[in-house]
């Protein structure tokens, strides 16, 4: 196609870009690149020239597109960020998922929020799957501190595995507090007591 | 009953306010919640107020009026009941251009007007070599930092729009920008400019109190329909605000303030820069110290009463930075940003007596809040230009 608008995405995070990248292209998006934030960031952008710009907004670099919108005597084109007033709904949703867009002149506003929206939703799924490690990680640390309390028990008070485990279940219960921060307890008055 | 509220900050030494205010209790004291939430960009402040992730933010004075007028946004009408801060910022040169500056000179460049002067000396060697112009890193298109390299520019005879460059670098950046040479000079606040003369990228050559004394920085910018609807709370966090900036600028807080916020939640620095800029105490290249006791104020000289005057102002700024004509109109909306109003029914002020001159500009055209065009028509380079008293 070959009216096809030319996509910049701006984003420090290689992972989340490539996500992005990959979902743009399977909507039929195939004029995609990709920059991530060193450098002389206008005379980048000046050099590529693209119809739409997905910047992520943990990006300081937000503040330099900004000088876009008054007459760069580096950007061919005049530059605004899709904001339409009628669509703050969208506008707000973006926002929240750590997204924002600018777009040349001229461009339609229902492509443009065809992009905008695939990028929302690509965005909200990165953050969902890191949410995901994030609990995975965490899990996986808390079940290793509860089976070093464990073996401290076993060994402290010549307990079996079973034994050891009700105790501080026992304890996490009475006590109001979650097992985890029972077994953090136990393995750092051991280092202290060590 | 505790009303809560959301505010939105830059992690920069002129958030001292808004912190303190949550720190030290006050806000808590006037039965207010401040939940306080650190942004990266001054776009994604103005974004998320103006959509309504924020309720009240931490702003760049001309931000505010820009965003009211729809100058380079959507325009949604602001109001700014506070000034949170005048001065702070520095204009630092990198390390090879000060020393062409030197070199000029003979020594080391002494006070504004000289070194702007030798700049412009090496300006013309350079255009006369056919070298490429000088760019200026500044923090934001719309920020006091752009009106203060302008004025400087003006004082040693150079054209702002015709001689140099300038482009927006966010600050965390511009320490590198500096040394890897895109950039030749900037203006940002500290710690930017200590870390540049700290690594070598560059000396600072002028503070922004030497080009105006009391120049609105950063203000409290909330949408008008926040003011309208909730007016018990932004009164509660008004005063809160008051008593912070009372706290802050208190030379024997400043130890306390530096520590808090040094904390990893707000600016996350060592507390000795922060207590540097605070204390107006700073190194400005590799041998010398410079320290003036107007660097950063927090109160007093009519910074916190917003005057619709200084709102005029920065809108003639902004225009003339624009090469726009000015509008009449337009300049009463600028106005109508700033509101003594909400200021006076919050803190109870019986409209204090207006300084005559609310900018307090060392150079250059006099200020007549009623005469814009005038002082427009006087933002010239000229290398004789008068000196206020």
């Amino acid at each position: 196609m070959m009216d096809q608008p030319s996509i910049l995405i701006i984003d420090q995070n290689h992972a989340r870009a490539a996500i992005i990248q990959d979902g743009l292209r399977e909507a039929g998006h195939a004029n995609v690149r990709w920059l991530s934030e060193t450098g002389n960031l206008l005379k980048q952008i000046a050099e590529i020239d693209p119809d739409v710009i997905i910047i992520d907004l943990e990006s300081p670099n937000r503040d330099v597109l900004e000088q876009m919108f008054q007459v760069s005597r580096l950007v061919k084109r005049p530059v605004a960020m899709f904001v339409d007033q009628s669509d703050s709904a969208s506008i707000r949703e973006a926002m929240m998922a750590g997204v924002s867009a600018y777009v040349v002149d001229g461009l339609r506003k229902d492509r443009v929020k065809h992009i905008l929206d695939m990028c929302v939703q690509r965005f909200d799924v990165f953050s969902r799957l890191t949410e995901e490690l994030h609990e995975a990680k965490t899990a996986l640390a808390d079940r290793k501190v509860i089976e070093r309390a464990k073996g401290i028990l076993m060994e402290a008070k010549s307990l079996s595995e079973q034994e050891a485990y009700v105790l501080m279940r026992k304890t996490a219960m009475d006590q109001k507090r979650r097992l985890v921060a029972v077994a953090r307890a136990i393995v750092m008055a051991q280092s202290m007591l060590k | 009953m505790t009303s809560s509220i959301r505010v939105g900050f830059i992690p920069l030494i002129d958030a001292a306010i808004p912190i303190a205010a949550r720190e030290c209790g006050f806000a808590e004291r006037e039965g207010l919640q401040i939940e306080l939430v650190r942004e990266t960009s001054w776009a994604n402040i103005r974004d998320k107020l103006i959509h309504g992730l924020f309720d009240a933010s931490h702003m760049l004075a001309p931000l505010a009026v820009t965003t009211s007028l729809g100058i380079g946004n959507a325009k949604v009408p602001l109001s700014v009941p506070f000034g949170l801060n005048a001065n702070g910022n520095c204009i630092t040169l990198a390390a090879r251009l000060y020393r062409a500056l030197e070199e000029v000179l003979g020594h080391a460049p002494q006070g504004p007007r000289q070194s702007a002067q030798a700049l412009k000396r090496v300006i013309e060697r350079r255009k006369a070599n056919g070298d490429p112009q000088i760019t200026f890193g500044v923090v934001f298109p719309f920020s006091i930092h752009a009106i203060i390299v302008r004025h400087w520019l003006h004082l040693g005879g150079i054209d702002p729009y015709n001689d140099v460059q300038f482009q927006v670098v966010p600050p965390p950046f511009m320490v590198a920008r500096l040394s890897e040479g895109d950039i030749e000079g900037c203006c940002v606040g500290e710690p930017w400019n200590s870390r540049a003369v700290e690594s070598g990228a560059g000396s600072i050559v002028v503070f922004g109190s030497e080009i105006s004394r009391c120049a609105p920085d950063k203000v409290l910018a909330l949408r008008n329909e926040t003011v309208a609807d909730d007016s018990e709370s932004i009164h509660r966090l008004l005063r809160a605000y008051q008593l912070a900036a009372r706290w802050c600028q208190e030379p024997a807080n400043h130890a306390n303030l530096a520590h808090m916020l040094a904390q990893p939640q707000y600016l996350n620095v060592a507390p000795k820069t922060v207590l540097n800029a605070l204390s107006g105490s700073l190194a400005v290249n590799r041998t010398e110290a410079r320290s003036a006791s107007d660097f950063l104020v927090f109160q007093g000289d009519g910074i916190n009463r917003p005057d619709p005057r200084k709102a005029r102002w920065l809108y003639a700024e902004i225009a003339s930075g624009l090469r726009r004509p000015l509008d009449e109109s337009q300049a009463q909306a600028a106005a109508a940003v700033f509101r003594p109003d909400v200021f006076d029914a919050a803190t109870g002020n019986n409209a204090l007596p207006e300084s005559a001159d609310p900018i307090g500009l060392k150079f250059g055209p006099a200020f007549q809040a009623g005469d814009l065009q005038s002082y427009v028509n006087g933002l010239t380079p000229a290398s004789d230009r008068r000196e206020n008293p």
